[in-house]
């Protein structure tokens, strides 16, 4: 902003010349400009009253001629937030010598913060015809195409403004171009660069470390992230991302400290309570898990991936009517993109529907929960086993063959492509109902006297399928905390803004209208 | 054998029974018999004590408690220059509820007022309408009281009273004021005081009553406390708070009484002293330990003051001593409920079912605890007894808006929508229920009915910071900064310490700043 003070002085008597032949009177033009340097001081001195004092003095002796002191009152007006009277100073400046860029560009700045993005272009374009090199012209160009959805034409100037002149606030623009795009890889390239460029900008620094989480490369993202809590250790949005990285690599304790101090800055951020609650839910405290997480459910109603977490926990508590609940209000909240993770989560959403459902001994609907969840899923072995337990249970044998089938496929392509390791209760499970299945349908053609035992087996296959549960979500627990971290991830990847609408939702407040009538009140105390 | 039974005892006796209508008739009749006692000293003065009853009797039938009831008409509230400190520091005013944030719940978890205070648990006369700094926000009737605020109070409840006993005799006042010798009265002490109570109570006549009581007073040599406590009773309801203050202290220290603590007390929460008003309860405490009415009082000035912990601990102390107080319950009830402690407050509530209380409010709060405590067996049965047990259409509207809170808390938006819109059938003016239909506008995505919505709940109800600022975040996204700023410095005066508006705030200065 000095700089650009400067600039003014140095264009001043440029303006001042070009007043010069207009005037007829020769003697008043020294009038015209002489309180100038008193006005610029009080205006770099933020004495707002004092420079509005001059200014009007000034304008008075001038009849409104004097263009400096318009476009400082101009300039405080937009300060103040009145935009439209600034906007209309401002025109008055461009009329009084239309040859000024920066009158113009101020003109259209107004236009723009009052969101009239069209007219902004149009008066900028005029702007860039007198002044080809501006960064500033360009920039604000691309931020208002930004607006207009106009996205090619965004970058073309966002790149002609870094060419003319590098600057922070375009490195963000462009990466929030290639954001919306979708477009990850590029968007981190810009953000290297503009880290290259500024590395002390924490905000930089905190959106690239949230990109680099959101891509999984956790060394990276927790170098950023950390460089940024060197330079802000208050910096909410870095610590509330650090703190879920170390959520996921299970430093619960140390993640609550940070988030102690994020909870005094932000008492009121859904995802601060999100994440506590998770931390809690890490270190097996239930109770106090379900309370944060209700309190960021109560601040954000509509916040699916709270909702899912809740449903979580009150799956491990065996809670499964409220886990039901809270799981179905998250599938009817979440958002229909086809995001990898976004469909990895709704698999698993449905899948922990339909053991909640198993478990309230509704297999219909359970039953159609897992064929959803099957549908949506790719990978997880797991879902298909479940879904083949429940069917074999159930009696249909040739259903849970599929499923088992099924489940063997994916058990292949997983050893095929990594060499995880599976949860041996998983592998034991699967060898149980394998067993069974084949046992069963030997059984059929051969010699129907082991009935009694393959229902042993059954009975046997039933209760480890109530075993599953445990397991099923102790996977999930994972599943919990990398959402718990992806939830910081979003947000501030889409962009800052955007995600700060969602709080406002908030205001569903329910006031319950606790009254007991006044006459009432008053008949209590006369017994007394 | 009843018709035998001597008039006045009968009378006494209706009397007792509290069958005031009976009583005063039958010593009517007894009056019209023989008007005035024939000697001049009886022993038996029969006509005398006839009319003394009978001045008890309608005093009784319009009586109210001046310990609790006051409601305080826009006249007061706007030309109040009884507070001490125009300027108060924090935490020593009712007038400013923000300054004094010690402990208080952040507006974001619980409702507040149009005064700026959080949400009660019980509805008295004067915690909904705090003091209002201006005379628009003095006329707009406060959310959660509906019913017309009286312009000024003498003219309000007293006048109705007046015309009410005139009703009840046609044929001219029982007695005639102005024909009254009140110094031969003030020589007569018991009948003094009976005199006195009718004239306050029943006529309304303070500037009489004030007359009297001061010959009385006189008459005993200031030696008898009641009088004094009615003399500053009669200061205080012509607005003489001083003079007031004196007449009870000095009642006091003759006699202490609870009534005159609470009376002493109800004179500095009008001069607007809260923490004098504590003293003295506390001072009232040491005489009288225990004692409900006092600790109540304690309480309802800590909520007052926004200090709610406070409050919540003198309400148990409440508890302790009286555990049917239906006032302690529902505020320790709501206070649960606002801080994450559905299931315990559930139990509060359902100790007042116990207790017989029964109304569309005690089962709107019923069925939001069973909602958040996860009871969802009893949820919508409470929501279905409140709507029947609405006795008015604001009833039916928070009903059906808690029930849109349900709905979300389900995950159905489109029954929250149908939920919002019913509480806007019923109540047009239901500011939350519009910033909560905008919100479900919002994701659908029809940004422009979101905005609508969003002004008219924000000129509804200026005090909630939810729809400046959500209109804030919406006008900011659209580009339409100028708006967005001036909703966003109304959120902020709404609620200072809101950090994503002090985010915006400072993001739009910004791009007011950048050349």
């Amino acid at each position: 902003m000095a700089e650009q003070r400067l600039a003014m002085r140095t264009q001043f008597p440029a303006s001042a010349e070009s007043l010069k032949p207009r005037l007829k009177k020769a003697p008043e033009f020294p009038i015209l400009e002489k309180q100038n340097w008193l006005i610029h001081l009080h205006y770099i001195r933020k004495d707002y009253e004092a420079c509005k004092d001059v200014i009007k003095e000034q304008l008075q002796e001038t009849q409104g001629l004097c263009e400096y002191a318009i476009y400082v009152q101009a300039l405080i007006f937009r300060l103040e937030g009145n935009i439209q009277e600034s906007l209309e100073l401002f025109q008055t400046c461009a009329v009084l010598s239309p040859q000024s860029a920066d009158n113009l560009k101020q003109v259209a700045r107004s236009l723009f913060l009052l969101g009239k993005h069209k007219a902004a272009t149009e008066v900028y374009n005029e702007a860039a015809k007198l002044n080809q090199k501006d960064w500033e012209i360009c920039h604000n160009l691309g931020v208002c195409y930004i607006y207009l959805k106009q996205l090619d034409k965004a970058q073309d100037q966002l790149h002609n403004a870094l060419h003319l002149n590098r600057h922070d606030l375009t490195y963000i623009m462009l990466g929030k171009i290639h954001l919306l795009e979708g477009d990850l890889d590029k968007a981190i390239e810009i953000y290297k660069k503009a880290v290259e460029f500024s590395p002390e900008n924490t905000e930089l620094l905190t959106t690239l470390g949230l990109l680099y989480l959101q891509l999984g490369i956790y060394q990276k993202a927790f170098e950023h992230l950390g460089n940024a809590l060197t330079y802000d250790p208050t910096n909410y949005k870095a610590i509330l991302a650090a703190g879920s990285m170390m959520q996921t690599h299970g430093d619960f304790d140390v993640a609550l400290t940070k988030y102690r101090i994020v909870a005094c800055a932000v008492p009121e951020s859904p995802p601060l309570w999100n994440n506590i609650g998770m931390c809690f839910f890490g270190k097996k405290k239930y109770v106090a898990a379900i309370s944060c997480l209700k309190r960021a459910n109560y601040l954000a109603p509509f916040d699916w991936k709270i909702l899912y977490n809740l449903g979580l926990v009150h799956l491990t508590l065996q809670q499964y009517a409220s886990a039901f609940h809270f799981l179905s209000a998250a599938i009817s909240f979440q958002p229909k993109v086809g995001e990898l993770y976004m469909l990895l989560a709704a698999t698993a959403l449905s899948f922990f529907v339909a053991v909640a459902l198993t478990n309230l001994d509704d297999t219909e609907n359970a039953r159609r929960a897992y064929a959803e969840a099957v549908r949506l899923d790719k990978c997880n072995p797991l879902v298909n086993l479940n879904y083949a337990v429940l069917l074999y249970n159930q009696g249909e044998e040739r259903g849970a063959l599929a499923q088992y089938q099924e489940m063997e496929k994916k058990v292949n392509l997983l050893k095929d492509s990594s060499s995880l390791e599976f949860d041996p209760e998983m592998v034991e499970m699967a060898q149980k109902l394998g067993a069974a299945l084949q046992v069963g349908e030997a059984l059929v053609w051969t010699k129907p006297v082991k009935d009694p035992k393959s229902k042993q087996r059954t009975t046997s296959t039933s209760k480890a399928a109530s075993f599953q549960q445990p397991l099923g979500s102790n996977q999930a627990l994972g599943q919990a905390m990398s959402s718990a971290a992806a939830y910081r991830k979003l947000p501030s990847g889409v962009g800052g803004t955007s995600q700060l609408t969602k709080p406002p939702s908030l205001p569903l407040e329910p006031e319950p209208t606790v009254e007991a009538q006044p006459t009432e009140a008053s008949a209590q105390i006369r017994e007394k | 054998m009843g018709s035998e039974m001597d008039p006045l005892l009968l009378a006494w006796s209706y009397f007792r029974r509290r069958k005031f209508q009976l009583c005063a008739d039958l010593c009517t009749q007894m009056l019209e018999k023989s008007p005035y006692d024939q000697e001049p000293d009886p022993e038996l003065p029969v006509s005398q004590a006839a009319w003394i009853l009978k001045a008890r009797a309608l005093t009784e039938m319009v009586y109210i408690d001046e310990i609790d009831v006051d409601q305080e008409g826009i006249a007061e509230m706007i030309l109040d220059e009884n507070a001490i400190a125009q300027v108060p520091r924090p935490g020593t005013s009712l007038k400013l509820p923000g300054t004094n944030q010690t402990g208080g719940p952040s507006p974001a978890v619980r409702p507040i007022t149009q005064a700026g205070r959080p949400i009660t648990g019980f509805l008295r006369p004067s915690t909904q309408s705090g003091r209002p700094g201006t005379m628009e926000q003095a006329i707009r009737t406060p959310r959660t009281a509906y019913t017309a605020r009286p312009i000024t109070s003498s003219s309000g409840r007293f006048v109705r009273l007046g015309t009410a006993s005139m009703l009840t005799s046609p044929d001219g006042p029982f007695i005639n004021l102005s024909r009254l010798n009140l110094t031969k009265y003030a020589q007569k002490p018991k009948l003094a005081k009976a005199l006195f109570e009718y004239i306050f109570h029943h006529e309304n006549d303070v500037k009489t009553a004030l007359d009297l009581a001061a010959l009385s007073t006189e008459h005993s040599q200031y030696k008898d406390w009641w009088w004094k406590v009615q003399i500053g009773k009669c200061y205080y309801r012509l607005g003489m708070y001083r003079e007031a203050e004196k007449q009870f202290k000095s009642a006091l220290k003759q006699q202490e009484m609870v009534d005159t603590f609470l009376y002493l007390a109800k004179v500095y929460i009008s001069l607007d002293q809260p923490v004098t008003a504590l003293n003295l309860f506390k001072q009232g405490l040491d005489k009288f330990p225990g004692e409900v009415a006092l600790l109540c009082g304690i309480a309802r000035i800590y909520e007052e003051m926004n200090n709610i912990s406070s409050a919540t601990e003198y309400y148990k102390e409440v508890l302790k001593q009286d555990n049917t107080h239906v006032e302690a319950i529902a505020c320790i009830g709501s206070n649960h409920f606002y801080s994450d402690q559905p299931e315990v407050a559930l139990r509060f509530y359902r100790r007042l079912l116990q207790m017989g209380v029964y109304n569309c409010q005690l089962f709107n709060n019923l069925g939001l605890c069973c909602f958040y405590a996860q009871q969802y067996d009893m949820t919508l049965t409470s929501f279905e007894r409140a709507l029947s047990l609405a006795e008015n259409e604001e009833e039916i509207a928070d009903v059906w808006y808690n029930l849109g809170h349900v709905a979300v808390g389900i995950g159905d938006t489109n029954l929250a929508h149908q939920c919002f819109r019913l509480a806007l059938v019923n109540n047009n003016n239901h500011a939350e229920a519009y910033n909560n239909l905008a919100v479900l506008e919002m994701r659908k995505g029809h940004v422009e009915q979101a905005r609508a919505l969003l002004q008219t709940a924000s000129s509804l109800a200026p005090h909630m910071y939810e729809p400046h600022f959500n209109f804030a975040t919406v006008s900011d996204k659209m580009g339409d900064l100028q708006r967005s700023y001036i909703a966003a410095q109304k959120s902020e005066a709404a609620f200072p310490d809101h950090v994503d508006t002090q985010h915006l705030i400072k993001q739009l200065k910004q791009h007011f700043a950048m050349l």
